[in-house]
């Protein structure tokens, strides 16, 4: 009887949200599942059935091959720099938690994740300007050469990678404070008293102790890595006098498919894909996550 | 500010459907207009459009939104083929009007604006038929995008130079005498700023201009079908000319300002670009001696029309006398002498401002055998134009090629077969 | 004594260090705000000035004049609040569900929340964007919601969450006592997730003031843009100067930042109390 009271509640509680998630989630995820299997010009009343010759025209698609290397190399690239660097930087200000200035690093490292993102990578392209940038002064009052950051094919990358990182950097330094605060203490005195430095017992028994951490935290920035946008999107707009090189990324060439090429079949197509990326991604990472776990 | 139909904050499924029914009964009572352009400069013309209608048409509003061009080709994407709520006037370029008119989403002009276009007082019949579909009119016509060298004169007669160039040798020995250059040897004030870099169809359409010079076309039409026309004699002096500007002779680099802004602050010598330049000018470098030419075979001319679609009949006749009313001769004078695009209605006394302006000449003078050309209106036009611009981006930033006519060649060939192949998609691939 | 004394040098020293690291993270930042107060002449200069030297508060006055800077920013705010409102509700009463009432029905719903959470917006954004257009709801703020009505982390948070600070015998000695299931939620439950609701509303608000994609296909009307879009379409336009969209950049960003320095402590104790009561 009160099983069935139980029972009844949670049905009628989770109802909306199940709903909610129904209409803006799964249909529309149903549906662009079965977009892909079309050929639509968005403007025409027909859609054909075209069966898997989408993705079959993608595999042979510069254009999307690029784009696919370009997100690929910037989400693994995002990572590589997030990773290490937000671990380091939580635990200096882990370490540091009772110092006065706490509050002013976890502040200062998360502010640029709320920065809306425009002003963000508006900020960065004068940085970055091979003609104006102060980054470019500074390589040259060092006496380096100056570059020209956003236009060369490899430098462009590279920007993406550091902007989209100093986004998520914040973000990861959070999770890992949690991480750090939830280490059992006693392992740290009795390493202590063994005389590990402060660095040794960061490298041989954080590093390892925060594998979940990290795992969830490589989940988190694989995933954003791969919706990167508007960061190329601004650094390589359309502003006359400036422009910089297009860094084709996967939802830039998808948009791009969908509204200026209008094949919406197609772009939903490169969305299948990438939610198969992204998929596979996690799954992996998770069934490393147990392994972990089972140990 | 203009009043705007909100649904408000209704964040609640709950109240959904009584916004979806408040949503009906406003836009029935509403005399808005929207205007969507692609070009923001023009927004001071639009609204005095809209003054210019106050008297015959006291109730209405007329709500002036243009943005850049890329996200207005995509909002118009977006909102025609899922339907307009309010009867909204849309800027287009007659090619990309042609895909939402054979898919019927534009309606047809009513008979009194048709007459009004097929009028050949009014328009002459190249700018009507871009407005013409199967016989029936669609748009008004109202300016173009039409092209000419910009150069600065004193940097001119600093070189030593008389005139401007005026053949496609003339413009490398031109740029080479023109360029400025740090003790390096690093370019700082380029001799001929090329479209480069950025995204996007643009910087196809740039080489199509340069290639129009070598006597070519990056699409070739037969009959009513197209195949790619750039990987020929035309195409291979046109890129060329761009990979040795940026790695042979280096008169111009990736990363140097480039276009109207660069021209306006010194940083460039020359450039092809349409009349707005002119306009853009008189407001941001007033003092900058400078002058137009004729380009050395033609320019392109991409005419920009008005469309009409959404809303009640009564705000689609409002919409449609706002086309008309944007061409009346006050209006386009003023457009023409403050922003600087080029209006195509005939019969209009535009001789003051080109006499004021004489940089005006090199776009309204043309001689008899001056070749103007516009893009295909065929469906993939962006596609191509796109993954054209890919790969010549690439080319231009590759030193390898600079002085190897096979490399260059090849690149156009590899080129080509992707163009073919969008237009063989299509189904309009010219054998 | 001197093992304390070098403990605090090494401390003094990572400080320093410390200090250094965050002023480089926010170095863009500032200097974007800088840039807001130069002449476009200045901001012409080579080598770069970091500081404005003759600083002119004509940008703000150009920006504010010429764009509906504010209107923007209420958009956003709005859109963001109610987001915030939309999730934190959704993903407290979900959040209590799937983690103390064990049925499989629920179990099943759960996961897939769990599955939506990883894919990404842009993959079904498009059809999306045509179930707000049938309901006639683009160029609003409600069709902005549409997309950030829920947040499958947020459910995950709760959960855990639950599982950690609220013990079963709490919920099962109210329920002896004759309490009704919404009572529990709204009285017992609900208290004791102060700490991670908070981090959750600051996450959800910002998630959705940091919102790109969706606004700039769903919004058309200059008077509906949220500040990304507003932003985006002003530097899209032709020859817009630096100096001016900095100063653009600089006045939306100042009071998001603001607003996030006033919350941080709900937040980052929020997020961090998720285990800490283990």
């Amino acid at each position: 009887m009160l099983r069935r009271k139980k029972f009844l509640f949670a049905i009628l509680a989770i109802i909306p949200t199940f709903v909610i998630f129904g209409w803006v989630r799964m249909f529309p995820i149903i549906e662009t599942l079965r977009l892909s299997m079309y050929d639509w010009n968005l403007l025409s009343k027909n859609k054909t059935f075209v069966g898997f010759s989408n993705f079959s025209q993608l595999f042979r698609d510069d254009q999307f091959l690029d784009a696919l290397t370009n997100t690929a190399i910037i989400a693994f690239g995002a990572m590589a720099v997030t990773i290490p660097v937000s671990m380091a930087l939580a635990g200096v200000i882990y370490h540091r938690t009772r110092s006065r200035f706490a509050g002013f690093y976890e502040t200062a490292v998360f502010i640029p994740h709320v920065v809306s993102l425009v002003p963000a990578a508006m900020a960065w392209k004068w940085i970055f300007d091979a003609k104006l940038g102060p980054l470019n002064a500074i390589i040259m009052s060092l006496g380096g050469e100056a570059q020209a950051w956003l236009f060369d094919p490899v430098l462009s990358v590279i920007c993406i990678i550091l902007l989209v990182s100093w986004q998520t950097l914040g973000y990861a330094v959070l999770i890992y404070l949690v991480g750090f605060r939830n280490l059992p203490k006693s392992v740290y005195e009795a390493a202590r008293l063994d005389g590990a430095s402060g660095i040794q017992s960061f490298l041989f028994m954080s590093v390892p102790l925060l594998k979940p951490i990290t795992l969830y935290v490589s989940v988190v920035t694989l995933i954003s890595g791969f919706n990167v946008y508007a960061q190329a999107y601004v650094l390589a707009s359309d502003t006359q006098g400036a422009p910089g090189r297009l860094v084709r990324v996967l939802v830039l060439d998808m948009l791009e498919n969908s509204f200026q090429n209008f094949r919406v079949g197609y772009a939903a197509a490169e969305a299948v894909i990438l939610l198969s990326i992204v998929l596979v991604l996690t799954a992996v990472q998770f069934s490393l996550l147990r392994q972990k776990g089972g140990n | 500010m203009p009043s705007h139909k909100r649904y408000g904050p209704l964040g609640k499924t709950v109240t959904l459907s009584a916004g979806l029914m408040l949503a009906g009964s406003i836009s029935a009572q509403a005399q808005d207009i929207v205007v969507w352009g692609g070009f923001p400069e023009l927004t001071d013309y639009y609204e005095r459009v809209a003054e210019g209608m106050s008297d015959d048409y006291p109730d209405l509003n007329v709500i002036v939104e243009p943005i850049g061009l890329r996200d207005h080709e995509k909002r118009v994407a977006l909102a025609l083929s899922s339907g307009l709520d309010d009867a909204t006037v849309l800027e287009l370029i007659g090619s990309t009007a042609n895909r939402y008119i054979v898919n019927d989403l534009l309606p047809p002009a009513p008979s009194g604006v048709a007459d009004f276009v097929n009028d050949g007082e009014n328009f002459e019949p190249f700018f009507r038929d871009t407005a013409t579909v199967d016989g029936s009119v669609y748009g008004v016509p109202l300016f173009r995008g039409q092209g000419a060298l910009f150069y600065n004169t004193d940097m001119l007669a600093e070189a030593g130079l008389d005139g401007p160039p005026t053949t496609m040798e003339e413009y490398d020995d031109y740029a080479a005498k023109l360029t400025q250059r740090d003790e390096g040897g690093t370019p700082t004030v380029s001799g001929w700023s090329l479209r480069l870099s950025g995204g996007g169809a643009g910087i196809a359409e740039k080489f199509w201009i340069n290639m129009h010079q070598h006597g070519g076309s990056v699409l070739e039409q037969v009959g009513d079908k197209y195949r790619a026309g750039y990987a020929n004699e035309a195409g291979l002096a046109a890129l060329r000319q761009y990979v040795n500007a940026v790695s042979g002779d280096k008169t111009v680099s990736i990363d140097m300002p480039a276009d109207a802004a660069a021209f306006q602050r010194g940083q460039t010598a020359m450039f092809i670009r349409e009349s707005w330049v002119i306009g853009d000018t008189e407001k941001k470098a007033p003092d900058l001696n400078y002058d137009t030419a004729l380009l050395p075979r033609g320019s392109i001319a991409l005419p920009v029309n008005l469309y009409v679609s959404g809303g009640s009949d009564k705000a689609q006749e409002a919409a449609w006398a706002f086309a008309i009313e944007a061409n009346k001769p006050e209006h386009l004078i003023w457009m023409l002498d403050n922003v600087g695009w080029l209006p195509n209605r005939v019969g209009v006394d535009y001789s003051g401002v080109i006499e004021a302006k004489p940089q005006f000449s090199a776009f309204v003078d043309l001689p008899e055998d001056y070749e103007l050309f516009t893009l295909p209106s065929i469906e993939p036009i962006n596609e191509i134009l796109t993954r054209f611009a890919a790969k010549l981006t690439e080319a231009f930033a590759d030193p390898s090629l600079a002085g190897d006519d096979e490399a260059i060649m090849a690149i156009l060939e590899s080129s080509a077969e992707e163009t073919n192949a969008i237009l063989d998609r299509a189904g309009i691939l010219a054998e | 004594m001197s093992a304390k004394a070098r403990t605090r040098r090494s401390n003094f020293l990572i400080d320093v260090a410390l200090f250094f690291i965050c002023v480089a993270l926010l170095l863009p930042l500032i200097m974007l705000i800088a840039n807001a107060f130069k002449t476009p002449a200045e901001m012409l200069q080579w080598p770069p000035t970091l500081l404005p030297r003759n600083p002119t508060l004509d940008n703000f006055v150009t920006v504010f004049t010429e764009t509906p800077l504010l209107r923007w920013m209420f958009n956003s705010f709005a859109f963001a609040s109610l987001s915030m409102i939309a999730i934190v509700a959704t993903s407290a009463l979900a959040g209590y569900i799937v983690a103390k009432f064990p049925f499989r029905s629920i179990n099943v719903i759960f996961i897939l929340f769990l599955t939506t959470a990883i894919i990404p917006f842009e993959v079904y954004m498009i059809p999306l964007y045509f179930q707000v257009k049938a309901l006639g709801f683009l160029n609003s703020i409600t069709g902005l919601l549409i997309g950030y009505l829920v947040m499958s982390f947020g459910i995950f948070l709760i959960r855990q969450n639950v599982i950690a600070s609220i013990p079963d015998e709490l919920l099962e000695a109210a329920r002896i006592d004759g309490a009704g299931e919404f009572w529990i939620f709204t009285h017992i439950v609900l208290p004791l997730l102060r700490g991670p609701l908070a981090a959750l509303a600051v996450l959800a608000f910002f998630q959705a003031w940091t919102a790109f994609a969706w606004p700039i296909i769903t919004l058309t009307r200059k008077t509906a843009f949220t500040i990304e879009v507003g932003l985006a379409n002003f530097q899209s336009a032709y020859t817009v100067e630096l100096s001016l969209l900095s100063a653009a950049s600089a006045a939306v960003m100042v009071p998001s930042v603001l607003a996030f320095v006033l919350l941080r402590r709900n937040f980052v104790e929020g997020i961090a109390a998720s285990g800490m009561k283990e």
